[in-house]
């Protein structure tokens, strides 16, 4: 069993008024190939004026991670991070960091890719974004 | 359409491959390791190599100082074509093809014509067009544009031939598809056949050349061809597997390689389905590689089955354990762990590990229930019985004035036994 932290972020698209972006972290246990346990959930979301950097989506993963009592690696996809080489993104963080690999970190993804579009779409409706 | 015999010179390729800057060297070397193996698989001969590390270039994917030292190189040595690892726009294709004066193809294209070459059934080779004419699409409109590019517009000019192309070839898909689907059809209802019939159904799965032929072979005592090339296998082979007791079949299937398309994986859908419909899958891995490239390899595996097959349990097959010491098993274990569910230990060459794979394949094959119960001792008794032993595992059976067994099926098989009203043993 292994501990990770799966993240995903809904939102890089430009709306009226700059991006509205969230993260969600998942911290969860996972065997090669299915999720064991899923232990904690932190959403959170983020206005930004211009278009997403790499070091704003790192810090945006970081600080959401953070709001979890749960030491784990990060996992996230690749396109997340533009696409870059690990070391890019792996030098960045203060936690390990690692791409996807395993059928379990992947279903892990998929499953932070729900909650952070679906926390997304009920932020935007709740707070009358112009999405 | 079996590939012709190729002519000395058609059989020597130079083979080429631009690297980004920052790649990891070793990981490139094997990625072009692979291409070799892959011209090898398709009949070709290697004669030359040309790499470059830089950002693609738009029109070249190279240099245009590169290109044209490929060009000295292809007529060095009289090559007759040249394999490039990357992928290749329409445009790339025919400005590297104009200035090298000979077939320019990318490893797309390539494993296209060693599946072309592969292809024995009717059905694969509708596969490997589909695949093709797919390839081509989006190629078809800038190919007729080049070819304009010479021609005059308006009267005598090539008019609306372009647009008659393109659509020449998505009838041809509709076309292929609409056979394939009815095809897909007919496999689905053998699947459902076979399950009724009580066999559970078990699929290898890999990287192309990780002895997954050869495991088939050492497994069901068979003879399929299995060789040190890659996409040996393109059709799939079914055989019963024996168990002990549970009926299974085994299924061969095509390999997986790195960053195949998705248009290929969808032309192969009805061959892929023998995996992503199985009860259960075995992923054979070559452990006798380095850790690196186990790992990259695995990944791709998982990549190409994850969301497709939803909670079907995975045993991983590691293979040629006779290659390696203990203690080096033992060390590549510790760095693949996190991606081997259910590992079992094997060499399919030497067939060891036969038994505790089959022991594996058991504990994973979908439930039976075991169930103790009477039949009259009477010619329908007998009959039953005779029922019983086609469609489960007959564990223990006593003749008396009732014939008392102790039996495991199928939970299905489990109820019919009782809509008979044949009460439980007590």
């Amino acid at each position: 069993m292994w501990d990770i932290i799966a993240v995903d972020i809904s939102g890089r698209h430009r709306i009226e008024g700059g991006y509205y972006m969230v993260c969600a972290a998942a911290a969860l246990t996972v065997s090669a190939d299915h999720i064991e346990k899923v232990k904690q959930v932190k959403i959170l979301p983020v206005w930004l004026k211009r278009a997403p950097g790499l070091l704003d989506v790192v810090q945006l993963i970081e600080d959401t991670a953070n709001q979890l009592s749960f030491e784990g690696t990060i996992v996230a996809e690749k396109g997340d991070m533009y696409n870059q080489p690990l070391w890019v993104p792996e030098s960045m963080f203060s936690r390990p960091f690692k791409y996807q690999e395993s059928m379990a970190e992947r279903r892990a993804i998929e499953l932070a890719h729900h909650i952070s579009l679906s926390a997304r779409n009920l932020l935007i409706k709740e707070l009358n974004i112009e999405a | 359409m079996p590939a012709e015999k190729k002519t000395e010179t058609e059989s020597r390729v130079v083979l080429v491959k631009r690297t980004n800057p920052r790649a990891d060297p070793e990981r490139s070397e094997y990625l072009f390791e692979e291409l070799r193996e892959l011209a090898r698989a398709a009949g070709y001969v290697p004669v030359g190599q040309l790499t470059q590390t830089r950002f693609p270039d738009s029109r070249y994917q190279l240099g245009k100082g590169k290109i044209e030292e490929l060009a000295e190189l292809v007529k060095q040595r009289r090559a007759g074509k040249v394999i490039f690892y990357n992928r290749l726009s329409t445009i790339q294709l025919f400005n590297i093809s104009e200035i090298c004066g000979c077939q320019v193809i990318d490893k797309f294209q390539l494993i296209l014509e060693i599946f072309a070459k592969r292809a024995t059934t009717r059905r694969s080779k509708l596969q490997v067009e589909l695949a093709r004419l797919r390839y081509e699409i989006p190629r078809a409109r800038a190919i007729v544009s080049l070819v304009k590019k010479e021609e005059r517009a308006g009267f005598m000019g090539l008019g609306d031939y372009e647009d008659a192309y393109e659509q020449d070839l998505k009838k041809r898909i509709t076309r292929i598809e609409e056979e394939l689907e009815s095809a897909g059809k007919d496999d689905e209802s053998l699947r459902a056949f076979r399950h009724r019939k009580g066999f559970s159904l078990v699929a290898l799965a890999g990287y192309t050349n990780a002895g997954k032929s050869t495991l088939f072979n050492a497994i069901v005592d068979e003879s399929v061809e299995a060789q040190n090339m890659l996409f040996t296998t393109l059709v799939p082979t079914t055989r019963a597997l024996d168990l002990g007791g549970r009926k299974a079949l085994l299924t061969d299937t095509v390999g997986f390689i790195e960053e195949l398309p998705h248009w290929l994986v969808d032309a192969f859908k009805s061959t892929l389905d023998e995996i992503f419909l199985s009860d259960l899958i075995l992923l054979v891995v070559d452990v006798s590689e380095r850790p690196d490239i186990i790992l990259q390899k695995l990944s791709t595996s998982h990549d190409t089955l994850w969301d497709r097959i939803q909670g079907v349990p995975v045993i991983t097959v590691l293979n040629k354990i006779d290659l390696l010491e203990e203690s080096e098993l033992e060390a590549v274990m510790e760095e693949i762990g996190y991606m081997a569910p259910n590992p079992v230990f094997v060499s399919a060459k030497k067939k060891i590990g036969m038994q505790e794979l089959k022991a594996e394949i058991t504990k994973h094959l979908p439930a039976w229930s075991f169930y103790s119960f009477s039949l009259p001792n009477s010619e329908k008794g007998m009959s039953i019985l005779s029922w019983l032993y086609d469609e489960g595992i007959v564990h223990r059976v006593e003749y008396g004035e009732q014939i008392s067994v102790d039996y495991e099926a199928r939970e299905d098989i489990i109820n019919r036994i009782k809509s008979l009203e044949l009460g439980p043993d007590e």
